[in-house]
């Protein structure tokens, strides 16, 4: 039974619905930095990119350790391509959202220093 | 470690022709995507009952709700709270807590269809009619019939639902605090040790799959906690089969004895002692008692008694006999004697799919030849059968089986293996199918 695009954002709609509060904290934090640093230079945001990624990459690692643990699973469940593919695909989005949030607040904190 | 895996040259082959077909697939879906609805609703002054708010009656509600204008949309159900009924599974092996399958009704309704709390105690399709259990008498012009079954606790001498939780009988079939119950009696057969029964009614069930995952989690909790020696297991078959997909049938064959699970071929139970803790099987060499300190009861099932007792019921043949199910045609799901009338869910006598993943199916099929029928055309919509379960082997394992009515593996992700363990199924079953129901539920997949 194939699932459309539509049905796929359905199904995660309704995954994040119980954290929607949350997700619209974050994106609300996130435009009010990124209102601040409206005009900053090029310069602040990519001083800001390295630690960015480096606790994205950090996030990434997390993630490889206690994605089985955070679904009752062990790395013993994990048999073949597609349970490692999907650890790590997973995590590596999970590095790259974590990124991408910290980048707009390490440029605005690494301005503040400046 | 024993090769788990199934080495099914023929299932195999058939796999990668369906990882073939199933990526066209899911590149077509994707490319017309997004509007998965027509631009414009019906309109039209037709009034529509739908008999049970649960999985089917609900997703069926919304649907129409969207898709018809103007139309007098009644839906009755006396049962306020929703349940999420594959999680009961998780929740009498100790790995949800029971509020995650508890949910409310009126969180899903639309608030264009009028909801009566009420029961249907009777359906009379010749008047159009049917009769609730206050008596009032509600007319239609197209009924969807969608009440899901009744467990008959009945069928076996001695047994109540109420003596769930009591003298080591679980059953996951019946509500959260029941299954809530089951652990406990789970929880203390690992700890004490003794020998467990596990069984399965005759016929149609709903999830199939649950009474072997249920004993394929205790097993494997048993070992998780070092007390696998301590414990002794039975599974009790009242066929020759353990499943009804062939390949996973083997699969299961081979699994069970190598994990120490011995199985009763014919083993119908029809009987239990709770004092005692002794339980009666028919088999075909009479019948035979057997003491347990644990015993999974699962009743067989039929269609509930309003619906079984009334000309919608088939009145022969197998369906007839087996539980009364509703006569519709397999594949529109329309009433082969009422045309206006539809059946979706657990109450349809279809040769299978008693699962949520078959009402995600059906639900479709019903409304848009409902919605042809209401504009004076053929229904033309097909439901091919489909039924999934993601048979969990053991805590953090399963594998994902969806099949049809001809018994063929259909993957729905071409790149998961229907023939093998894995963890993405698990998570899955763990994470991703109570938003995929309440997806369902709101008519959007
Ligand atoms: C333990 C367990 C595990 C399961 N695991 C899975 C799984 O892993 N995957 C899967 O896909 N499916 C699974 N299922 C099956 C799935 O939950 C059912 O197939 C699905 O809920 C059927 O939907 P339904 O609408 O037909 O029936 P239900 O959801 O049961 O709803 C029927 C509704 O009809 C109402 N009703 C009954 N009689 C009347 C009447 N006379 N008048 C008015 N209303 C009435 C009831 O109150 C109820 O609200 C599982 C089920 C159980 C119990």
């Amino acid at each position: 039974m194939a699932f459309s695009l539509f049905g796929i954002l359905a199904v995660i709609l309704e995954a994040i619905r119980p954290f929607l509060w949350l997700i619209a904290a974050v994106v609300v934090i996130e435009l009010l930095v990124l209102f601040r640093l409206l005009g900053r230079r090029g310069h602040a945001w990519r001083k800001a990119l390295r630690p960015a990624l480096l606790l994205g990459g950090v996030v990434m690692v997390v993630a490889v350790f206690i994605g089985p643990w955070l679904t009752s699973a062990g790395f013993a469940d994990l048999v073949g391509l597609l349970d490692w593919l999907s650890l790590i695909g997973g995590s590596i989005a999970a590095g790259l959202v974590a990124a991408l949030l910290f980048w707009p607040l390490l440029t605005l904190v690494g301005g503040r220093r400046a | 470690m024993k090769d788990r895996n199934l080495d099914l040259q023929s299932g195999r082959r058939q796999f990668l022709k369906a990882a073939g077909l199933g990526s066209l697939a899911l590149g077509a879906a994707s490319s017309g995507l997004v509007v998965s609805r027509p631009a414009q609703a019906l309109s039209t002054r037709a009034r529509i009952v739908i008999v049970g708010a649960g999985a089917a009656g609900i997703a069926a509600a919304n649907r129409f709700s969207r898709e018809l204008n103007g139309a007098e949309i009644i839906i009755i159900d006396k049962r306020e709270r929703h349940l999420y009924q594959p999680g009961l599974t998780l929740v009498a092996t100790g790995l949800w807590k029971p509020g995650k399958v508890i949910d409310r009704n009126d969180r899903y309704m639309p608030s264009n269809v009028r909801w009566i709390h009420d029961m249907v105690s009777e359906f009379d399709p010749e008047a159009n009619q049917v009769t609730t259990g206050s008596g009032e008498r509600i007319d239609y012009d197209f009924l969807l019939v969608s009440t899901g079954l009744t467990v008959d606790f009945d069928a076996v001498e001695g047994m109540s639902p109420e003596l769930i939780g009591q003298h080591g009988i679980g059953c996951v079939y019946d509500n959260p605090e029941h299954a809530s119950r089951t652990w406990t009696m789970i929880d203390q057969f690992l700890t004490t040790g003794g020998v467990g029964l596990f069984t399965r009614g005759p016929g149609g069930i709903k999830c199939a799959g649950a009474p072997l995952k249920v004993t394929m989690l205790t097993e494997d909790l048993a070992r998780r906690r070092g007390q696998r020696d301590a414990v002794s297991m039975v599974y009790n078959s009242p066929s020759e089969g353990l499943f009804s997909q062939p390949d996973m049938d083997q699969f299961l064959k081979q699994e069970f004895p190598s994990r120490d699970i011995a199985i009763n071929w014919n083993h119908r139970l029809v009987g239990i002692e709770p004092e005692l803790k002794r339980a009666t099987f028919a088999t075909p060499n009479g019948e035979q008692r057997i003491d347990y300190d644990f015993i999974h009861v699962v009743p067989p099932m039929r269609a509930p008694d309003p619906l079984g007792n009334s000309a919608l019921a088939w009145q022969d043949g197998p369906f007839a006999d087996d539980g009364n199910w509703m006569e519709v045609d397999r594949a529109t799901l329309q009433h082969a004697r009422f045309p206006n009338v539809f059946g979706a869910g657990d109450c349809v006598g279809t040769p299978i799919g008693k699962t949520a993943a078959s009402v995600k199916a059906q639900v479709p099929v019903a409304v848009e030849n409902m919605l042809a029928i209401i504009q004076g055309r053929e229904p033309v919509s097909q439901y091919d059968g489909y039924t999934s379960c993601p048979l969990i082997t053991g805590q953090g394992r399963g594998i994902l089986v969806e099949f049809d009515y001809a018994l063929n593996m259909v993957p729905s992700f071409p790149f998961i293996n229907p023939y093998r363990e894995h963890w993405v199924p698990w998570v899955m079953k763990d994470r991703m199918l109570l938003p995929a129901y309440n997806a369902m539920l709101r008519g959007r997949i």
